[in-house]
Formats: structure tokens, C-alpha cells, sequence
């Protein structure tokens, strides 16, 4: 779907069709749940997010401003959703200590190599990388993601995120150097 | 220029997404610098260990899925919303109706008018209580616990 054609369905939302929508949704479910992922790590909450985000859109979409793309616009939501998730989620391991100590043991983002002859050191690492990956701050995460693992180039997260490159990249750099450190700490070698 | 101005280029230089310009000036500053060198070198490393390294997506049947539990979803909101005003006008008739039978019949007993009374004062404390909460929850900021 070109920007004509966007523009067009999302004039359609505005006067109530959701068949127009589902156009939009088709478009940009993908990166809505990997941005959603950076944020809250988890795949399952990442899916329930992106679509609790995609209906909270529907609902506000007469204010949205037609002449500018709709991902920053949604982008805001998205991330509003995902915060108030982490902010729920804490409140409730703080209540309990030792769900927080499991969960910090246990979850990773999910990353797998698409090479179909890795070894066990190779799952060894992805799963390191994984781990390392949920330690990473959100904005971090969800750059890694976009560009390192799902190979966005710098104008397409410049377009999703609504930034300037200039701002890709050294978020770009900072996130890297971060889940280096991370690698390092935890002894991975590569 | 220092080091600092050259960090984010480098990540730039190294996914091949700078102009031919920037690439130039990018390498220049390698040829004097060899913290950058180094630097760059190891986030090459780091991009070669994730070169074939993938997010796992959700099974096909989540993406088949996503569109059609996002229409049942506005669906039901809407069936939400109008069931809710039909409560609301329901109600509202039913404490009209409530009002006038039991304050205005003088047949009614006495106790019978306090313990309605009651459960109007009653009700209408714990929905003040909660409103006001709700409107300075909605003030505050919501992820100042949120370290960023």
C-alpha cells in the first residue's frame, strides 16, 4: 500500500470503516509487534499490545492529522500501552520478590539463526543474546531489533519512529555498545 | 572533530548507510584513530555473530488471526457501549421511579424510606470516592516509576 492509497483508507477510518482499517492493520502489524517486543519483551504480551494499540487508534483516528504519516502517530500509543504494561508489571514484582528473581532468570527475547546446521554453541549464544537483549533499556531493545535482527534500514526506522537518522544512529551505537557490555558480562565470546 | 561527533557515523559506516561523503570522512578519522578502529572492529564482530540471527515470529495462524480479533474486538466494544447506555437509562428511570414511590407515597413505612435512603447516600459516596480517584490517578504522572 503506497502513502496515496494509506492516506485514502485512513479517510475511510475516519468515517467509521473498519474493513479500511483492517488495510492499515495488515500494514503495520508487524512492526507494531516488534516494537511492542522491544518494549515489553514478551511475544505474548507484545501481540495483545499491538492490538489493544490498534484498537484504541480506530477509536481516536478523527484526531489524527491526515497530512502525516500514520506509524509515529500510532507509534505514540503504542508505546503509551506499553509502558503503562511495565508499569503494571513492576507494581507486581515488586509484590513478589521471588517471581521477580524466576523471571529475571528465564526471559529472553526470542532470537533463533535461520541457518538450519547450528550447533549447540550456536544455540548457546542465541540464547545469551536473547537474555542480553531483555536487559537492554526499551528504546535500546527496540532498535536492536528493528535494525540488527529484522533488517530495517535507517530510513525505514527513521519512518516508523518518527526521528531523524541522525538520531537512528547514535541510538543505533548506544544500544550496541550496551548489549555488548551485557555480552561481556556474561562471558559470552564470540 | 572528536571521537564523540564519529560514534554514530561509525554505525552508519558499518551497515553500508552513509553517503559516499560521510563514508570518506568516516575513514579518515579511522586512519587517525584507532580507539575508533578498535571500536568498530568490535561492533563488526558483534554484527557478524547476529548476521543470521532472527526475532522468532508468532506461529502464521496469530498473523491469519491478528485482523479478525481486532474487528471482533471494535465489534464488541461497540455492543459494550450500547449495552452500557441502556444500563444507564435504565437505571436512572429505576431511581426516578424509586424516588417517587418511596419519598413520595406517605403510605410507605418510615423504615423502609431510611434504609433506601441509606443505600443512595451509600452508593453515592462510593461513587464520588472512586471518580475523584480516577481524576487525580489521571493527573499524576503515570510512569514516573518507570526509570528510562
Amino acid at each position: 500500500m503506497n502513502p496515496i492509497e494509506e492516506g485514502s483508507a485512513i479517510e475511510r477510518c475516519k468515517n467509521g470503516d473498519r474493513e479500511a482499517f483492517g488495510l492499515i492493520v495488515q500494514k503495520y502489524m508487524k512492526p507494531a509487534y516488534y516494537v511492542a517486543l522491544g518494549y515489553v519483551g514478551r511475544p505474548d504480551d507484545a501481540l495483545d499490545i499491538s492490538q489493544d494499540a490498534f484498537i484504541n487508534a480506530f477509536r481516536h483516528i478523527k484526531r489524527f492529522d491526515s497530512s502525516k504519516s500514520f506509524f509515529p502517530w500510532f507509534y505514540s500509543i503504542l508505546k503509551n500501552l506499553c509502558l503503562n504494561h511495565l508499569s503494571r508489571s513492576r507494581r507486581r514484582k515488586e509484590d513478589s520478590i521471588e517471581q521477580m528473581v524466576e523471571e529475571e532468570g528465564q526471559s529472553r527475547i526470542p532470537v533463533e539463526t535461520v541457518n538450519p546446521e547450528q550447533g549447540a554453541v550456536q544455540r548457546d549464544i542465541e540464547v545469551r543474546i536473547g537474555k542480553a537483549l531483555q536487559r537492554l533499556r526499551p528504546k535500546e531493545r527496540e532498535i536492536i531489533i528493528l535494525q540488527h535482527f529484522q533488517d530495517y534500514s535507517y530510513q525505514e526506522i527513521a519512518d516508523l519512529l518518527g526521528i531523524p537518522i541522525g538520531t537512528v544512529m547514535s541510538r543505533l551505537y548506544s544500544a550496541r555498545r550496551e548489549l555488548r557490555r551485557e555480552l561481556e558480562r556474561m562471558g559470552v565470546r564470540y | 572533530m572528536s571521537c564523540d561527533t564519529f560514534k554514530p557515523l561509525l554505525m552508519g559506516y558499518l551497515d553500508e548507510e552513509l553517503t559516499a561523503l560521510e563514508a570518506v570522512r568516516v575513514e579518515q578519522h579511522l586512519e587517525e584513530c584507532h580507539d575508533c578502529t578498535a571500536e568498530l572492529d568490535d561492533f563488526r564482530k558483534l554484527k557478524e555473530v547476529t548476521r543470521n540471527m532472527r526475532v522468532v515470529m508468532p506461529d502464521d495462524k496469530y498473523w491469519d488471526e491478528y485482523w479478525s480479533n481486532i474487528y471482533n474486538r471494535l465489534e464488541r466494544k461497540a455492543g459494550w457501549i450500547l449495552l452500557s447506555l441502556g444500563s444507564i437509562i435504565l437505571s436512572a428511570y429505576g431511581l426516578y421511579w424509586v424516588i417517587a414511590e418511596v419519598f413520595l407515597d406517605k403510605n410507605v413505612h418510615p423504615v423502609i424510606r431510611i434504609g433506601v435512603l441509606t443505600l443512595i447516600v451509600g452508593f453515592c459516596t462510593l461513587l464520588v470516592s472512586v471518580l475523584r480517584e480516577r481524576f487525580f490517578l489521571s493527573k499524576s504522572d503515570k510512569y514516573e516509576r518507570i526509570k528510562r
